[in-house]
């Protein structure tokens, strides 16, 4: 049987875009919104199925991701590089593509091919200037499709992009922020007899690469990390996780700080080039009384002393993470008195576009005071946050010696 | 001649592309690609001149670092000139990778030819 041509009455094609344009989808949910598009997508065309690829641009594959008709395609989560076969080709050239004699030459999707597809028409989701995937219809029957046909598409496609892109956003800030709620250490326990307290802030709602760790290290060492991955949402939170992961290990094979961000700073060229992070690392010895630490170009912690003005601890800068080969990082030693308490943070606590940097860390030496980290830290956030909502994410951990 | 937008003035064999009054995530993408374009192989010296910046964050330090690494490929030499927004880069690290000079004269004077 050979699928009529369709849309061939104006009134048929009027009621055929209404049900494409239907306020009514709008009361649904985006994914649902996705499903009942592509139902009536394949019921308008009169297709054996309607799909929508997206767009993993981790991978750079586009994988099915909601189907009518054909559903298996999604179920076993088919992949198809972006650039090869059919739905490739429309993500990389941005152009509708219709094939009429689908085949292993021209469609590389296992189970279209397999369930016998004859022909195909796709068509690019576009949000601003940004490909989020491909959507498609396809035929058992050989089948013309007409220039009506790709309106239909097109159309059904605009429609879908908006649901799309709100979905893609919303699943990456979701995983994104599960991902940092699963990497900061949570309760902090008191580790090594270091009282500790910390905070971690999305900025704008949107979850970054800041991350804290506080561990122990079988000599009895206590070790806290403070880093910052540039970029945000879920491929620094990515990164973030891998670097802290790779950190950990490194403590264990050697007590030198800069030696530790140094093998981190290898392993980041070679596994995530591109990437660039700042990363404090401080090693305290038992008991607390000093701690070895080492930037790479990272802000230093404020330290403050018992009834003293606390001010910037003097870290020697080193250079960032991922910038290039083979830095050199110096170690800074820093007694700790008893009752000392230090103030480790990333960017987004001081930085404010109307003020200097230093600025901000004078705001923040004021603020900081050798109390409870408990209480020491609620100061903090109200004088430097207060109830305005940050652009960048922020990430504070403090520790104190017992008194 | 203008990169994307950014100026680039040649004076002698050293290009000099200035920066904006503010650097950060709405606009470090397209100074980054701009920074890359201008360290080409054509380019012996390019000077960053971020005299009349204000404003860098980490955003913007990942803008130079990327022209960095690029300028390494093409043996381009980057020279920056920074006053306001100095504190950031030494706290990066920035400038044991590139030559940061005071002002634009200075780093004109400081930065030698080809080969040199």
């Amino acid at each position: 049987v050979t699928a009529p041509a369709t849309g061939a009455r104006p009134a048929d094609k009027l009621h055929d875009i209404q049900s494409i344009t239907d306020t009514a989808l709008a009361r649904l949910g985006d994914h649902d919104l996705l499903t009942e598009l592509l139902e009536r997508t394949r019921a308008i065309l009169q297709a054996d199925t309607a799909a929508a690829m997206l767009l993993d641009s981790s991978s750079g594959e586009l994988i099915a991701t909601a189907a009518a008709g054909l559903e298996e395609e999604v179920r076993q989560g088919v992949r198809i590089p972006v650039g090869r076969g059919f739905a490739g080709r429309i993500a990389a050239t941005r152009q509708p593509v219709t094939l009429e004699h689908a085949d292993h030459t021209t469609a590389l999707n296992p189970i279209l091919l397999q369930k016998g597809i004859r022909a195909l028409m796709g068509v690019p989701l576009i949000a601003g200037r940004k490909v989020l995937g491909v959507l498609y219809v396809g035929s058992l029957t050989d089948r013309k499709f007409t220039s009506d046909d790709l309106e239909l598409l097109l159309l059904a496609a605009d429609r879908a992009a908006s649901a799309v892109l709100s979905l893609m956003t919303r699943e990456d800030r979701l995983a994104a922020t599960a991902l940092q709620r699963s990497l900061l250490p949570s309760p902090l326990s008191a580790a090594g007899g270091a009282e500790l307290a910390a905070r971690y802030v999305p900025g704008e709602g949107v979850v970054g690469g800041d991350w804290y760790d506080v561990f122990t290290l079988p000599s009895g060492q206590l070790c806290v990390v403070i880093g910052d991955v540039m970029g945000s949402g879920l491929p620094a939170a990515v990164i973030m996780g891998r670097m802290r992961s790779a950190l950990r290990a490194y403590a264990l094979e050697t007590t030198d700080p800069a030696e530790v961000l140094a093998r981190l700073d290898a392993k980041m060229q070679h596994f995530e080039p591109g990437a660039l992070a700042t990363v404090l690392y401080a090693v305290f010895e038992p008991g607390l009384s000093q701690a070895h630490i080492c930037s790479a170009g990272h802000y230093p912690p404020v330290l403050a002393l018992p009834r003293r003005p606390a001010r910037l601890a003097g870290i020697p800068p080193g250079l960032l993470i991922g910038a290039a080969p083979g830095a050199q990082r110096r170690v800074a030693n820093l007694d700790i008195a008893p009752g000392s308490l230090l103030c480790f943070f990333t960017d987004g606590l001081i930085e404010r576009r109307a003020h200097s940097i230093d600025e901000g860390m004078a705001r923040l030496c004021r603020a900081v005071t050798a109390r409870p980290p408990d209480a020491a830290i609620a100061t903090v956030m109200a004088a430097l946050v207060g109830s305005e909502t940050a652009d960048d994410d922020i990430a504070v951990l403090m520790l104190r010696r017992p008194p | 001649m203008t990169v994307d937008g950014h100026r680039v003035r040649w004076v002698g064999q050293q290009a000099v592309i200035a920066m904006p009054a503010e650097i950060d995530v709405t606009n470090a993408d397209p100074i980054g690609q701009a920074l890359v374009i201008a360290a080409s192989q054509d380019t012996p010296v390019l000077i960053i001149d971020m005299s009349g910046t204000t404003f860098c964050d980490s955003a913007g330090v990942r803008a130079i670092i990327t022209a960095h690494q690029h300028a390494a490929t093409t043996g381009t030499r980057l020279l920056l000139v920074a006053a306001p927004v100095l504190r950031m880069l030494t706290l990066t690290g920035v400038d044991q990778l590139i030559p940061i000079y005071p002002t634009l004269a200075a780093a004109l004077a400081g930065a030698p030819g080809p080969g040199g």
